[in-house]
């Protein structure tokens, strides 16, 4: 196992978005955060003498790391879904003019992943990620036809929802 | 609203990510030294202690049994009962032990998810120690009380022997995770918090068959 982990650490650095992106997705706090990261390192660490390059690391790394964020999130945090991504405003009213549209867009965004069902959640992860469907059915192990259609299904309403805001 | 524009939105959020989370050289030589507690060690620790507290019952009842060296029939059998429910109870958590130990997460989010849930909900798998129940009400029996207490056995002893006896096989047979429909399997299960887990992990196991379909 020592003899894998300059190997081993060098992947984690250069795949580390992967986990931050998670975290942030699945987990209100701080806090919980960072348990998470955590989390995630450990069982990809214990996994990782079983990789076998059949697939490729980032579909390997997705794989483990929702997996982990699933089970942690039914496990801990049940309540409360709003992320907050950046530190709260001194002042909100200052804040409030200051939000730009493309701010308050991707506020809706992360609003609107934060509510999904976790396996959901997971799915519009890495459409977002812009992984092939393939890729998709790989790590979440559905047929490609149901990862459209559940794409499909959750853009409708997410393009509804933005709608609704800008009206 | 386009697919660029949605994915744009998220590329744009990665530039306000949280990225002080931990992972660096000195955490993994943490994990190494296992100092790192991972969330699915806990659940195999509260399975452990639970066998290490049916050894020790065992153990217990093996030295009640030796003492008695069969002198009392009702004591032999009633204990000897309870004895190898137990062991098969432990025999049961230490299977669950190593299913933990095999969780694979790199394994599809569905299969990973679905094998998880199912671990989870197994603590329905020791629900025949229900049927260790009427052998409670039976240890104390003897050939002397059944000859001297007369008609009060018959009417008192035997009667609760067998009420318990019907009890315990109904609850056998009801208290299933097909029958989380039920009323009072669902109170009976939300009453203990650790076992509230275990509707969670029913619901999520049907979560995983409609994403599934």
């Amino acid at each position: 196992m020592q003899d894998h982990k300059p190997e081993f650490l060098r992947l984690l650095e250069e795949h580390k978005l992967i986990i931050y992106k998670i975290c942030n997705a699945y987990c209100k706090n701080m806090s919980d955060r960072d348990d998470l990261a955590q989390e995630i390192s450990y069982q990809l660490w214990r996994s990782y003498s079983h990789f076998n390059g059949s697939v490729k690391f980032s579909t390997w790394m997705y794989r483990v790391a929702l997996n982990v964020a699933i089970t942690f999130y039914r496990k801990t945090v049940k309540t409360g879904n709003m992320i907050q991504l950046t530190e709260p405003a001194d002042d909100p009213e200052d804040k409030k003019e200051d939000t730009t549209e493309l701010e308050k867009n991707i506020g809706v965004l992360q609003q609107f992943i934060s509510e999904l069902k976790e396996l959901d959640k997971a799915l519009m992860i890495l459409y977002l990620e812009e992984k092939k469907y393939a890729e998709i059915s790989e790590i979440l192990g559905i047929t490609e036809t149901n990862v459209a259609t559940r794409i499909s299904r959750i853009k409708d309403k997410l393009k509804q929802q933005f709608s609704t805001i800008n009206k | 609203m386009e697919d660029t524009t949605l994915m744009d939105l998220w590329k744009a959020q990665e530039e306000k990510l949280d990225r002080t989370m931990q992972l660096n050289l000195f955490l993994l030589e943490s994990m190494q030294k296992q100092k790192v507690r991972s969330k699915l060690n806990g659940l195999a620790r509260i399975k452990a202690s639970a066998v290490i507290l049916g050894i020790a019952y065992i153990l217990l009842l093996g030295l009640l049994i030796y003492g008695n060296q069969f002198k009392n029939i009702y004591f032999s059998i009633s204990i000897g009962a309870i004895l190898l429910f137990n062991i098969l109870a432990v025999i049961v958590y230490l299977h669950h032990i190593s299913l933990i130990r095999q969780v694979d997460y790199s394994q599809s989010i569905t299969g990973a998810q679905e094998n998880l849930s199912r671990l989870q909900a197994s603590t329905f798998n020791t629900r025949f120690l229900f049927l260790q129940t009427p052998f409670y009400s039976t240890w104390f029996w003897s050939q002397e009380m059944i000859a001297g207490s007369g008609i009060k056995f018959w009417l008192i002893s035997v009667p609760v022997g067998l009420l318990l006896t019907i009890l315990a096989i109904w609850l056998y047979r009801n208290l299933r995770p097909e029958n989380m429909h039920k009323k009072w399997v669902n109170r009976f299960i939300r009453s203990n918090p650790e076992h509230r887990s275990i509707i969670e992990a029913q619901e999520f196991l049907t979560e995983i068959e409609q994403f599934k379909a």
